[in-house]
């Protein structure tokens, strides 16, 4: 067995034991578990009131607005990371480089907040 | 120092410049009027084509990730007469839209990822460039808010390039695993040909396939190119497509110059294929844009068969045929959007008798449709000229026979539709059309380039001259 195969062993067997716990606890709760059932357990409610209607009906996207939002401003701290860490390095050249850039997502951000897409009630 | 990464970066700091004006513009609502935006934006691009032509010095910048040669610019430059002419030719269509300077910053971030793709010197580079080419024109796709055909565009365009991006992706990390690099010097002189490369390359071809639209990759074409606003799909079929393929050239001859026993075999299965299945699709097309789209995969084949030959000639042939295809695609193309604007339709039946009502029009569309099939006064006959010589100059009569039995195939549809508006009834009514100034200054810039081009023999000496010197 060559010497990479091996310095992957262990993680080969967390996986195994990782994957074989979840297997063994679901195996065991299933098969050692009561089952009681009854009319009024099967029937399917929400909330503690019972179902009604359709689940596809169309719904508002701002949870996806602000996740793509999100995304954008969470690069954005990427770039600054090892900006901050090499601060001293960078010196002053870095600093105007780094404050065009985020001169720059600003305007974005302004972009965003005229279009509205942070007012969450409309 | 500097001064390098300001030439070098002259073409790519304007269109930032003028995206980043537009946004500042939009963002500080200064009072907008869509007549005053094109002005700008015709102005930068035209000074962006001039400064392309100065003092041109071939070289790397930010380690490998940047190439900038003639070459290069030129291509540029050929990218952007075509962004103009779209954007003279959809200007009617944009400016009603309520989102027009949102359409505009878009269009240009795509160019802007193109040329960046184009001067890549490095896959991630290219990656890059290709993501931002690709993204926004899913969102312009699907602009026509309105219209269910046109969000179902976007869609189909967003997917399959996703899918494509993606194989490209697990091309590129097989080349990246047995190469040890994503630079194409080094992948240049390290690779060897083994079949794990081999597999990368094809997976990498795939993806440039996609963005061609080459047969079997070519699905998405119609739809996307029927559904999307005029606009788009002139851009999607001219400077995407020009993109790819500009860019294809340097990764073939260069990245992988040394596999050329497998990827001429595999770029002639692809071209035939292609120039057959897009003529067969082509011959039935009802709707003009649908035309147009299998009209146009056709073309790919033809580029994609050129660049077989492998050489300063093949290189030099497939960028000259791009020079020409902007010119011949978009006259078309400004036809169809004039006729779609005001009638609302696209279907051939709206150009039936059209001479009698707009002999014009007729006469640009005649011109358009003669240079795309290749017939002789129009430019579209020597670009295809060229690039089948180089074929065969490399020695592959088989693929160079079927291309020019399948030319002569393609004569029938491109003539149906010259015969549908010079000698049927009119099926519908159509007053005398008047295009707007814009689209006059678009119908003009391409029938003179689809005239004058091919009668002028310096432009391919000097195509031929910049991709010798390098």
């Amino acid at each position: 067995m060559s010497s990479v195969t091996v310095d992957y062993l262990p993680i080969f067997i967390q996986f195994c034991v990782a994957i074989g716990f979840v297997v063994f606890v679901m195996l065991v709760t299933h098969l050692i578990g009561p089952k009681r059932s009854s009319k009024v357990k099967d029937a399917s409610f929400e909330c503690g009131i019972e179902a009604k209607g359709n689940a596809r009906t169309p719904f508002s996207v701002k949870y996806f607005l602000t996740a793509i939002l999100f995304v954008l401003f969470d690069v954005e701290v990427i770039f600054m990371y090892p900006w901050a860490v090499n601060f001293k390095g960078f010196g002053w050249f870095g600093f105007v480089e780094m404050t065009l850039f985020l001169g720059l997502l600003l305007i974005g951000f302004l972009y965003i907040v005229k279009k509205g897409a942070l007012e969450w009630e409309e | 120092m500097t001064e390098q990464y300001f030439s070098g970066l002259r073409i790519e700091l304007f269109l930032t410049m003028l995206i980043l004006a537009l946004l500042v513009g939009k963002v500080l609502a200064i009072k907008q009027n869509p007549i005053g935006t094109l002005t700008l934006i015709s102005v930068f691009l035209i000074s962006s084509i001039g400064i392309s032509f100065m003092q041109n010095e071939s070289g790397y910048l930010f380690g490998t990730m940047f190439r900038t040669n003639s070459t290069i610019l030129f291509e540029k430059a050929i990218l952007l007469a075509g962004t103009f002419i779209v954007f003279m030719l959809g200007f009617e269509w944009m400016k009603k839209q309520k989102h027009f300077l949102e359409f505009c910053m878009l269009l240009l971030s795509t160019l802007l990822g193109m040329c960046f793709m184009i001067s890549s010197g490095n896959f991630l580079m290219f990656f890059l460039g290709l993501e931002l080419a690709t993204i926004p024109l899913a969102a312009l796709a699907s602009f026509d808010l309105d219209e269910k055909k046109s969000s179902e565009a976007g869609m189909k365009l967003i997917l399959s390039s996703a899918f494509a991006s993606a194989i490209l992706l697990f091309g590129i990390s097989f080349i990246y695993g047995t190469t040890g690099s994503v630079s194409f010097d080094t992948i240049a002189s390290a690779i060897d040909g083994n079949n794990v490369q081999k597999f990368g390359f094809i997976c990498i071809l795939t993806g440039f396939a996609f963005k061609i639209s080459a047969v079997p990759f070519h699905f998405w074409t119609a739809d996307v190119y029927e559904g999307a606003p005029v606009a788009i799909t002139s851009y999607l079929s001219v400077v995407s497509k020009g993109a790819a393929i500009f860019v294809l050239m340097p990764v073939l001859y260069h990245a992988f110059g040394r596999m050329s026993s497998t990827y001429i075999p595999a770029l002639i299965l692809l071209s035939t294929v292609t120039i057959i299945t897009g003529n067969l699709f082509a011959l039935r097309q009802k709707s003009m844009k649908r035309f147009l789209a299998f009209s146009t995969v056709t073309q790919a084949g033809y580029l994609l068969l050129g660049i077989t030959g492998n050489n300063t000639e093949a290189g030099a042939s497939v960028v000259y045929f791009m020079l020409i295809y902007i010119f011949s695609n978009l006259g078309a193309f400004t036809v169809v959007s004039i006729l779609q604007n005001r009638t609302g339709r696209d279907d051939i039946g709206v150009y039936k008798g059209l001479y009698k009502t707009n002999p014009t029009l007729s006469m640009v569309l005649l011109l358009a449709l003669f240079s795309l099939a290749g017939i002789p006064p129009a430019a579209g006959f020597f670009g295809k000229l060229f690039l089948l010589s180089s074929a065969a100059g490399a020695g592959y009569y088989v693929a160079v026979i079927i291309a020019s039995v399948n030319m002569v195939v393609s004569l029938y549809y491109y003539l149906n539709i010259v015969k549908m508006m010079f000698v049927d009834e009119p099926e519908i009514t159509i007053e005398k059309l008047k295009p707007a100034v814009t689209e006059q200054i678009s119908l003009f810039i391409c029938c003179c380039g689809i005239l004058v081009i091919g009668f002028i023999p310096a432009i391919y000496e000097y195509i031929y001259n910049l991709s010798a010197a390098i």
